[in-house]
C-alpha cells in the first residue's frame, strides 16, 4: 500500500513537473520585447516589498486590538471583533478590496490606491492574525495565571510578563505563515491599480503581447520574497518543539 | 498563627467546595496541615486562607482582620502571602533567577539590584545557586519545587501556603523538598500546607485539620489526631493510608 502510494505520488507529481518544464523551455522566447520594461518590474517588485512590509507592521497593530476585543470581558467589544474577524475571513479578499475602494473609501472621498490598498490588505491579514494570537493566548495553561495571581500579579501585569512573553513564541511560526500569505495576496491590488509587482506584468503583457516573458519574472520575484520566510517559519516551528 | 474562619464556605457550581467550616486556631500553631482524601476541599480551603478564593459566604479572620472580599484589596493581601502549588509554578520563559527576581521587582518595588541580591541569598539558602541560570525545563521536578519554594520565600512572606506540594514528584526528590519543607519550619516560619504525606504532618505540624467533602470531620494537635483520632471516618482514613 505504501510502495503503491508513494509510487502514485512520484508519478504524478514527476509528469506534472516535466509537462511543466517542457511547456515553459520550449517556448521561443523574446526576451528582447520586455527588455525595456525592466524598470516597471523593479519598481513592481519594490512596491511590492514595500506594501507587505507596511502591511506586516499595520496588520500586527489591528489584529492585536482585535485579539484584545475577544478577549475582553465586555461584551460589545468582544461581539464586534468576532464580528469583524468572522466577516473578512467569510469573504474573499477580491471582492474586500472592490468594496473597500470603491465604495468605502470613495465616499469618503480617499482615492490614494496604496493607501487603501495597504489598509485593505493590513485588515484582511489582521483577521487572520487575530485568531492566530487569540489562539496562543488561550494555549498557555491554567497554572500560568494561577501561578501568577498567587504572586500578586495584577491581570496587565499577568499579561505583560507572563502571558504575552510565553504567547509569542508559540505564535511566531504561524504568523511568519500569515506574513508569506500576505506578500502573495498583495498581487490581487492589481484591480484598483496599485502599480505592485502583478500589475507591472500585466501591463507589460499588454504592451508587448510577450506572454510568457511579462509573467514568467512574477515567479521569481514572489518566490525570492516568501521562500526565506518559509525558512525561517520551519526553524521557529523546529526551536520551539524543542524548547518543549 | 491566629487564623479563625466562621461558616466558611466555597461553591462552584453544584459542587460545595468548602461547606460551613467553623475553625479557631490559637496563637501557638504555627504550623497547620490539612489532610483527608482527594477532592475533600483541602486545597480550596488553602486558597481560602491564603485570598486566592473568594468565599461564597462566611468569614475568613487572619490575625484578627477579616479578609476583603474585593479582588484589589485581596490582591494586597496575597502579596503579603507565599504560595506553592503541587506543579508548574514557575514561568517556563525566564530562568530560575529570573523567576524569582520578577516579582520583587514587579510586586514589591525593588530594585534589580537588591532584587538580585535578595534573590542570590535566598536561592544560597536553599543550596540552588548551582541552578539559578537555567530554566524550569532544564531541572529536575524536585529542584524545580524547591525553586517556586525560593521564590515563595524571597519576599519574607508572614504565611506560607503550600498545597500538596510534593504531590507530583517521585519519593527521592519528595524528599528534598520535605527536608526544606521541615527545614522552614525549625525557623518559625508560619505554613499552612496541604498533604498526602501523613509522616511529615505528624512530625511537622502543630494542628491538623481533616476534611472531606467539604466538611470538617475532625481537628485536633497533631500528635491526638494522629494517635487518638476521635471519628470512625479519620482512623479508617488513616489505617488505609499507613498501611503500606
Amino acid at each position: 500500500m505504501k510502495l503503491f502510494l508513494s509510487l502514485t505520488v512520484s508519478i504524478l507529481l514527476g509528469s506534472t513537473f516535466c509537462f511543466v518544464f517542457w511547456v515553459v523551455a520550449s517556448h521561443d522566447y523574446q526576451w528582447e520585447a520586455i527588455a525595456p520594461y525592466w524598470k516597471n518590474f523593479l519598481n513592481g517588485w519594490t512596491t511590492t516589498l514595500l506594501i507587505s512590509a507596511a502591511a506586516l507592521v499595520l496588520s500586527i497593530v489591528i489584529g492585536a486590538l482585535l485579539t484584545a476585543g475577544q478577549l475582553s470581558p465586555h461584551r460589545i467589544p468582544r461581539w464586534l471583533s468576532r464580528a469583524f474577524v468572522e466577516i473578512i475571513r467569510g469573504t474573499p479578499l477580491l471582492t474586500q478590496i472592490l468594496i473597500g475602494y470603491y465604495l468605502i473609501a470613495d465616499s469618503i472621498g480617499w482615492d490614494s490606491r496604496f493607501g487603501v490598498g495597504l489598509v485593505i490588505l493590513s485588515c484582511f491579514s489582521a483577521a487572520y492574525l487575530a485568531e492566530i494570537f487569540r489562539g496562543g493566548i488561550e494555549s498557555i495553561p491554567q497554572s500560568q495565571w494561577l501561578s501568577a495571581k498567587a504572586i500578586g500579579f495584577s491581570e496587565v501585569q499577568t499579561y505583560c510578563y507572563v502571558i504575552i512573553p510565553q504567547a509569542i513564541r508559540r505564535v511566531l511560526p504561524a504568523s511568519a505563515g500569515q506574513f508569506a500569505n500576505l506578500i502573495k495576496d498583495s498581487s490581487l491590488l492589481f484591480v484598483i491599480s496599485v502599480h505592485e509587482f502583478t500589475m507591472q506584468a500585466r501591463e507589460t503583457n499588454a504592451n508587448t503581447y510577450a506572454t510568457f516573458e511579462a509573467y514568467l519574472p512574477l515567479i521569481l520575484g514572489y518566490f525570492i520574497l516568501t521562500f526565506p520566510i518559509s525558512l525561517l517559519s520551519r526553524n521557529l516551528e523546529k526551536r520551539f518543539a524543542y524548547e518543549n | 498563627m491566629r487564623i479563625e474562619t466562621r461558616s466558611l464556605s466555597k461553591i462552584y457550581g453544584n459542587t460545595k467546595a468548602v461547606d460551613d467550616v467553623s475553625l479557631t486556631l490559637s496563637d501557638d500553631v504555627q504550623v497547620l496541615a490539612l489532610i483527608g482524601p482527594s477532592g475533600g476541599g483541602k486545597s480550596t480551603f488553602l486558597r481560602l486562607l491564603g485570598g486566592l478564593e473568594i468565599p461564597t459566604s462566611g468569614e475568613v479572620i487572619m490575625d484578627g482582620v477579616k479578609l476583603p472580599l474585593e479582588e484589589g484589596a485581596l490582591r494586597a493581601i496575597r502579596r503579603k502571602n507565599g504560595f506553592l502549588f503541587q506543579s508548574f509554578n514557575l514561568f517556563p520563559h525566564l530562568t530560575a533567577l529570573e523567576n524569582i527576581v520578577l516579582p520583587l521587582v514587579k510586586v514589591y518595588g525593588r530594585s534589580q539590584e537588591e532584587a538580585t541580591q535578595r534573590a542570590d541569598e535566598v536561592v544560597e539558602r536553599f543550596r540552588l545557586t548551582d541552578h539559578v541560570k537555567k530554566r524550569p525545563g532544564q531541572l529536575s521536578g524536585g529542584q524545580q519545587q524547591r525553586i517556586a519554594l525560593a521564590r515563595a520565600m524571597a519576599h519574607e512572606p508572614s504565611l506560607l501556603l503550600l498545597d500538596e506540594p510534593t504531590s507530583a514528584l517521585d519519593p527521592e526528590m519528595k524528599a528534598e523538598v520535605l527536608d526544606l519543607i521541615a527545614e522552614l519550619c525549625e525557623c518559625g516560619q508560619r505554613i499552612v500546607l496541604s498533604t498526602h504525606e501523613m509522616g511529615f504532618a505528624k512530625r511537622s505540624a502543630d494542628y491538623v485539620l481533616f476534611l472531606a467533602e467539604g466538611k470538617c470531620v475532625e481537628e485536633a494537635p497533631s500528635s491526638e489526631l494522629f494517635d487518638d483520632p476521635k471519628t470512625e471516618q479519620v482512623s479508617q482514613f488513616l489505617r488505609k493510608v499507613m498501611k503500606w
